[in-house]
């Protein structure tokens, strides 16, 4: 399945048609505009590479995140840069004691109280992290 | 070689524009739902036969969104309900901003409740907060007692989750029971509905009742 979408993604980016665009893409669209205006104020001549953090529960698939970040540094600044991808946990903060737990499944129980109640405080975000460049 | 600490969230655009959004609701009292499913769930359906009695109490409109075609704002605009139609041309979600952009066609001061039915998809529109009140995921029996297991984080921020098509139980070998085991296993605050068709009849007393319930106290009345 995932196969078919990375290929039908192929289509979108190089042929421009009507086809599925997966979020992923989105989300580099924001990591492109986040680095143009971190460099702003330095002299980058070249970005080497770019360090994302992505969370357990960010529903964002690593492979077509790498697919897009390649279809979109094909030329200018980020020419031929690597992109370095991270995992991060999924931390829940439980409703009754306050006590911050990883959650790494389901169903998601306080392992101090036993409680149900939680609130994810992390794990759900697509974090740049930093970048490497020439200046 | 320098190394540029950045630390931002990608999503971070979208979560802005969702707050102001939000912002705009609770000004104009607007009560808004981001109804998401798998394709074929039935969320259209479900409208199509809740809107002509949400809308004896509450002034709505609703916000369509599909990959191409008009057709599910035709069919809501059937029941009198007024209904604009996002096309996200190959697009998996619909984003904070694509809503904004729909506001501005709408008189928010003359409505009281907005329903966003999202792109058919059970994993990506999951990812994408709107500014909504609640959450509602939609999902039929006959998609398997285990779907919530295998599609977690699409119920993890699940206000409310509609089990429709009840009558096919009999048909799909589910135990119902087992599939809302599944919900309240992610997400115990999950308060869940179950739609039906009886001699023709589509039966969504509860839900109906509960949405207005859930406008009113947004409102204050």
């Amino acid at each position: 399945m995932n196969l078919i979408l990375v290929d039908l993604k192929v289509y979108r980016l190089y042929n421009n048609r009507m086809v599925i665009q997966m979020h992923e893409t989105a989300l580099m669209k924001n990591m492109l505009a986040t680095v143009e205006q971190a460099i702003e104020n330095h002299h980058v001549t070249r970005i080497n590479r770019v360090v994302i953090s992505v969370g357990k529960l960010a529903n964002v698939m690593p492979d077509a995140l790498s697919f897009a970040f390649e279809a979109m540094t094909q030329d200018g600044i980020m020419k031929g840069a690597k992109l370095e991808i991270k995992s991060s946990p999924a931390v829940a903060r439980c409703d009754e004691c306050g006590y911050e737990y990883q959650a790494d499944g389901f169903p998601i129980v306080c392992p101090v109280c036993k409680s149900r109640g939680f609130r994810i405080i992390s794990g759900e975000e697509v974090y740049i992290e930093s970048i490497e460049c020439e200046e | 070689m320098a190394k540029l600490e950045i630390k931002q969230d990608l999503k971070s655009l979208n979560n802005m524009k969702a707050e102001e959004n939000r912002n705009k609701f609770k000004s104009h009292g607007i009560y808004v739902i981001n109804m998401m499913g798998s394709p074929g769930a039935g969320k259209t359906t479900l409208l199509e036969n809740i809107l002509p009695r949400l809308s004896v109490h509450l002034r709505t409109a609703v916000i369509e969104g599909d990959l191409a075609t008009q057709n599910d704002a035709l069919r809501i605009e059937k029941t009198g309900v007024t209904a604009l139609q996002i096309n996200t041309e190959g697009g998996c979600h619909l984003d904070s901003e694509m809503i904004e952009n729909q506001l501005r066609k709408l008189d928010l001061d003359s409505l009281d409740l907005i329903i966003i039915e999202n792109v058919g998809n059970l994993v990506c529109p999951a990812s994408f907060d709107l500014g909504e009140d609640m959450r509602m995921v939609v999902l039929s029996v006959a998609e398997g007692e285990d779907k919530p297991a295998k599609y977690p984080t699409a119920f993890l921020h699940a206000d409310t989750a509609v089990i429709t098509k009840t009558d096919l139980l009999p048909y799909v070998g589910v135990d119902v029971n087992v599939m809302k085991k599944y919900i309240t296993e992610i997400n115990p605050k999950t308060v869940i509905f179950e739609t039906t068709k009886k001699d023709g009849v589509y039966m969504a007393d509860q839900l109906v009742e509960y949405i207005i319930d859930q406008a009113r106290r947004k409102k204050g009345i």
